[in-house]
């Protein structure tokens, strides 16, 4: 009994050995322990900062040939921030130039005797011609649009129904809209936890792999094969480490540039996340170690890593919902750890939901991540003993 | 700098790229495969947006109004809600996108010709899927209001329906999408997959190939022979250049036909300047293997300087113009903004040389620029 205890206590103590072996040896590290400081603090700041994916700023170009009162009020309601007016176009040629070249995202044509048209009671055709080549930004400039023009005419109208006798003024619905969450639309809290989730798969990915190419390449694992120890004792030890670093550039995220700079809303609980986090990363570096196994040299491991890590997020259903996917595409997507995570992630940072309202993304997560774990435990057993 | 010299060096990188099988697999695959998942996986379309009703009205009204909402393609109806208090937890647990809350005397307030307010509250937490989604309702509901205007107008008014129409539209707003006319988010995003996959898979390639060198020592072998320091960088270089130029030509047509984007311009010159860009970027590796020892090093430090600024900083997904000035700066740094706007205009816009000259001239100057840095930092006297 006593016997095994003490046994039992020497492995532990050995693998704390082996835990604080790896955390000097990423220590001494120089290169990899600035680039871990410039990623997660400098990396995420610059990622949330500064970018916009609304309709800001589009440059709009008005033909106008009418020259009228009635046709610059039109033209003034298209105002920053969405709209900025740049020099209009003096004819077709010029006019096609200038969407050719960009230097104006929008032609609107107002045309001779608009305001003629208005009094008179007809209808008046006024073009807007959209450089759609990015097609969110056409759709947007496109509907904002036709809000400022449908406005216009509701004030319009109401007067032409009270000279045709009708008298009273025309009904219409406000679409107020609400965005739960991120009222405000903030980009930068969206951006900053995004890469911060980013940051995290790839290191879980990439440290364990590189750490156990690096071990290979330089022939140092036959020492650790040699020893007493069994390949999970080996393998354990880097795992806790790579973990226990990434929780660290974690805390230094959220403490600095999330809740420091972009006063992001922490609405849920941080132990938690911590919890799913750690969960995260210690079986995602599973699909590391797998790696380290078919890969010979740092060249191949690097090339495989960019192969593993840019499916997993592009089918993190961070940038495309899983409703706008086809079918194959949505079934990659469900076995994705990363998918779970980036849920998990949001709804505990950004939603406030709870560990009750979690369990379906992280059992999901938990299966796939023990799946890989198990794969890359497997293959390295195999490869090694 | 003698030309047959050069091509020995090329020949030999040659050699050693062909006979590391996984690594001239992955040369050739790994841009395929980016282009791929990227094409299918960067959808920006956001259709079937799970969307519910909240109709405290009831009325044909209501009813009518938020058929508009559930009939149009964008939003995928799951159902009519009770109330508001379930709206916060179903949204935020993925069940639902956007709900439509319609308050009791909605069809009173439009039958007398008043305003009526209604609500939708929207998942706000991914804005890029927030915005065009606000961009959809916009769009619905100036058709819907247009179209209650005009049964208003007509219940009213004894006029004939060009009357009408011109009471309730006097100014007819009459767009055109051009070069994407369908909206179609993948035939925006092919042409810029180009720019982001050349962007980082050519230094990627070129800093494992020259570090490697340096890593297992055989770099000895160039300081001590006569070949020039010009002629080894050229060299090594041209392998390089070679299977990028390669991989563009699948990624074209994988943006062409897979994908359907159409491709309006000049191919020789879209070619000429692709060739000036992957000269760029595989001078990027160049400039980043002479300062690194480590292919570890060599590799983060590629990772920083191409696939964050080619995400981001290069039109890519945000436009140059939304950027804030700092970062837009950044973007006139780098040559990933030069080439998006060649390939953008070569593919969807049609122009040629005449509007898109000055972008292949800096992309040229850019690349000139960056082999003399690589000529002088490289030195075959490194201190050790």
């Amino acid at each position: 009994m006593s016997a095994t205890t003490i046994g039992w206590r020497g492995v532990l103590g050995s693998g704390l050995e082996l835990v604080r072996k790896e955390l000097l040896q990423l220590r001494r590290d120089r290169v990899l322990i600035l680039f871990l400081l410039y990623v997660f603090t400098v990396d995420i700041y610059l990622a949330g900062s500064g970018l916009s994916f609304s309709l800001h700023n589009a440059t709009i170009a008005v033909m106008d040939q009418d020259q009228s009162q009635a046709s610059r009020e039109l033209s003034s309601r298209f105002q920053a921030p969405q709209f900025n007016r740049v020099g209009a176009p003096a004819d077709p040629r010029a006019r096609q130039q200038q969407l050719d070249t960009g230097s104006s995202m929008i032609v609107m044509e107002i045309p001779p005797r608009f305001q003629a048209d208005l009094a008179a009671g007809r209808q008046a055709d006024v073009q807007f011609l959209i450089d759609s080549s990015n097609s969110v930004l056409g759709l947007l400039a496109g509907s904002h649009a036709a809000e400022i023009v449908g406005r216009y005419n509701l004030e319009l109208g109401s007067a032409r129904l009270a000279m045709s006798g009708a008298g009273g003024s025309l009904p219409r619905v406000d679409n107020a809209q609400r965005s739960l969450f991120n009222a405000n639309q903030n980009e930068a809290w969206f951006m900053g936890i995004a890469e911060m989730l980013m940051l995290v798969t790839v290191f879980a990915i990439i440290l364990p792999a590189v750490a156990a190419v690096r071990e290979k390449e330089r022939g140092t694992i036959e020492q650790l094969l040699v020893s007493p120890l069994t390949p999970m004792e080996i393998l354990l030890p880097k795992v806790v480490a790579m973990t226990l670093v990434i929780l660290a550039g974690i805390t230094l995220s959220i403490t600095i540039v999330l809740r420091g700079i972009f006063d992001v809303p922490i609405r849920g609980s941080l132990p938690l996340f911590y919890a799913i986090s750690t969960l995260y990363i210690f079986t995602t570096s599973g699909i590391g170690l797998f790696l380290a196994t078919i890969a010979r040299n740092m060249a191949q491991v690097g090339m495989l890593a960019i192969m593993v890590l840019a499916p997993m997020m592009f089918l993190s259903g961070m940038w495309t919902p899983p409703e706008a996917l086809a079918a194959p595409v949505r079934a990659l997507m469900s076995i994705s750890p990363m998918h779970y995570y980036i849920d998990a992630g949001f709804g505990v940072l950004l939603k406030g939901m709870t560990l009750g309202e979690l369990l379906f993304p992280l059992g999901a997560m938990a299966v796939l991540g023990a799946a890989a774990f198990a794969a890359g435990l497997i293959r390295f057993r195999r490869q090694f003993s | 700098m003698k030309i047959d010299r050069t091509l020995v060096v090329a020949h030999k990188e040659w050699l050693e790229i062909r006979r590391d099988r996984l690594f001239l697999s992955l040369c050739l695959i790994v841009p395929v495969v980016l282009m791929l998942l990227f094409g299918y996986g960067l959808s920006l379309d956001v259709e079937n947006i799970p969307f519910a009703v909240v109709d405290h009205d009831e009325s044909p009204a209501s009813r009518d109004y938020a058929s508009h909402f559930s009939d149009s393609r964008y939003f995928d109806f799951r159902g009519r809600l009770a109330n508001e208090a379930d709206i916060d937890g179903l949204i935020a647990a993925n069940e639902l996108r956007a709900v439509l809350v319609i308050p009791p005397g909605f069809g009173r307030d439009l039958a007398a010709g008043r305003s009526a307010a209604v609500q939708t509250i929207l998942d706000g937490t991914f804005p890029v899927r927030a915005m065009t989604m606000r961009g959809y309702v916009l769009a619905i509901n100036a058709q819907a209001s247009m179209n209650i205007a005009l049964d208003w107008a007509r219940t009213r008014s004894g006029a004939d329906e060009a009357t009408l129409s011109a009471i309730v539209q006097p100014v007819k707003l009459e767009t055109r999408n051009l070069y994407n006319q369908p909206l179609r988010s993948v035939w925006s995003m092919a042409p810029k997959l180009i720019m982001v996959i050349l962007m980082i898979t050519p230094p990627f390639l070129t800093v494992l190939g020259v570090v490697r060198e340096k890593e297992s020592g055989s770099i000895f072998n160039i300081y001590a022979s006569t070949v020039s320091k010009a002629e080894f960088l050229v060299g090594k270089l041209i392998p390089y250049v070679v299977i990028s130029m390669f991989n563009a030509l699948m990624l074209f047509a994988l943006a062409r036909y897979l994908f359907g984007a159409p491709f309006k311009g000049d191919f020789i010159f879209f070619a000429l300047g692709t060739m000036m860009y992957v000269v760029c970027t595989t001078g990027i590796g160049l400039v980043i293997s002479v300062l690194v020892r480590t292919q570890t090093a060599a590799m983060v430090i590629v990772a920083i300087v191409t696939v964050v600024p080619a995400a981001l900083y290069s039109g890519a997904i945000i436009p140059i113009e939304s950027l804030s000035p700092a970062a837009s700066a950044l973007a006139h740094l780098l040559p990933a903004m030069y080439y998006a706007k060649i390939a953008t205009g070569s593919f969807l816009k049609g122009v040629g040389a005449t509007v898109l000259w000055p972008n292949v001239l800096v992309l040229a100057a850019y690349a000139a620029a960056l082999m003399g840095a690589g000529y002088l930092l490289f030195t075959k006297r490194p201190r050790t």
